[in-house]
């Protein structure tokens, strides 16, 4: 099991290392002076996933609701990064870099989770995991034909994608020290 | 004519309205408080008083600071039951006087984004023997206090920087999540001076550490 969250780790640190970079790209490029941020605030379609929102409530919680809510978070993000793949390359002048980043990023995302569903399988093995995830409506928003609405769709979707990037991989060091070496890191 | 009617009074004010505030920055040392500061502006020759605002993604209030006396003047303390990762605070100051207020633009601030720990403490020295009598260095430090390290929900690496007493460039040699390291390129006969910072993962390093000495002997 420490195997195992060792590479679950690293994964969700490259990923969300990688959708930092993304979002800081993107941002930079295409978002600047458009007041994005203001419009983006309790857009994400993850939203009705309550998560823990600070280490007191995460400690709280038992280890395997928080391992249920990773699943459900990363199961989430399957729909919205494959169309990202596909949508990126609408995006006029998108550079290669961003590109890339979705591609690997939807690839890795994968990994992590057969990663974590082995993880959850030896936790609590036997049990049915409840297919909870968050359902994405956002793909015509992706495809709008008015430039500065699809760009806020963008912005809007790599900005949440950075958020639970970053949750998934605080709840997974939480839930490494945790487990595996009693809360002594 | 009459006598003069009796006396009437107006104080005609002298100052004027604050000028615009501006909020310079929020920092949280250790993921589960942050402060912020602002540079409170004109005064307009007169007292005035700020106040600062916020409003949290997920929440629809708007609420004042909680706590402006903790981290000192023009700042704003938000303690572990105010700070809220993964939302995002849209934060204004207004500044107000006899002569009127002005508001600053609002900021809009996620604490996952404004980390920047203490540096770490307690850095030592202490030249050591291997076994077949190879001498090294061995640096040891601990994480900044207020880091929660052990239960994993903040993790920190660091990069330690050393010269020798009078010279100018730096070795700086990066450590990872360990909190010691060992040197083996020594100059005997000369002074060194070390320090260390940290990173979180996803984080801004700190400030470097205050500066800790050894003399390597001459004869090792
Ligand atoms: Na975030
Ligand atoms: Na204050
Ligand atoms: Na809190």
């Amino acid at each position: 099991l420490g195997n195992l969250f060792d590479r679950a780790v690293k994964l969700s640190h490259y990923i969300h290392s990688l959708s930092s970079e993304m979002f800081n790209e993107f941002d930079e490029r295409y978002a600047q002076g458009r007041g994005f941020i203001t419009k983006a605030i309790n857009g994400c379609h993850t939203s009705s996933l309550t998560t823990p929102e600070d280490k007191e409530q995460a400690q709280q919680i038992h280890h395997e609701d928080l391992l249920n809510l990773v699943l459900g978070v990363l199961r989430s993000w399957n729909d919205p990064l494959l169309h990202l793949v596909s949508e990126v390359q609408s995006i006029k002048e998108a550079p290669d870099t961003i590109l890339w980043k979705a591609v690997e990023i939807e690839e890795q995302n994968k990994r992590l989770l057969e990663g974590m569903e082995k993880i959850v399988g030896q936790v609590h093995p036997g049990e049915i995991e409840n297919e909870v995830y968050s359902r994405w409506s956002g793909l015509p928003s992706l495809q709008m034909s008015d430039e500065d609405s699809r760009l806020f769709a963008f912005y809007s979707l790599l900005h949440c994608l950075r958020r639970d990037s970053h949750k998934i991989d605080n709840y997974l060091k939480l839930l490494k020290c945790r487990l595996i070496h009693d809360s002594n890191c | 004519w009459s006598e003069w009617s009796s006396e009437s009074y107006i104080q005609i004010p002298n100052g004027q309205p604050p000028g615009k505030p501006e909020l310079l920055r929020c920092r949280s040392p250790e993921k589960e408080t942050f402060t912020c500061w602002w540079n409170p502006g004109s005064d307009g020759g007169l007292p005035t008083n700020y106040t600062l605002f916020y409003s949290k993604e997920g929440d629809k209030s708007i609420n004042e600071c909680p706590d402006y006396r903790t981290a000192g003047p023009n700042s704003c303390y938000f303690d572990k039951k105010h700070t809220s990762l993964w939302a995002i605070y849209n934060i204004t100051i207004k500044a107000t006087n006899k002569m009127g207020s002005n508001i600053s633009e609002p900021q809009y601030v996620d604490v996952t984004y404004i980390v920047q720990p203490d540096p770490p403490v307690n850095l030592s020295l202490e030249v050591k023997k291997q076994v077949d009598g190879k001498p090294y260095l061995l640096l040891k430090w601990y994480p900044p206090p207020l880091a929660d390290v052990k239960s994993g929900w903040l993790t920190l690496e660091y990069k330690l920087r050393l010269k020798p007493e009078e010279g100018e460039e730096w070795e700086t040699i990066f450590v990872g999540q360990q909190t010691q390291y060992k040197l083996f390129s020594l100059n005997p006969g000369k002074k060194y001076i070390a320090q260390v910072h940290c990173k979180p993962d996803h984080g801004e390093w700190s400030e470097w550490s205050s500066e800790s000495y050894i003399q390597i002997p001459s004869d090792i």
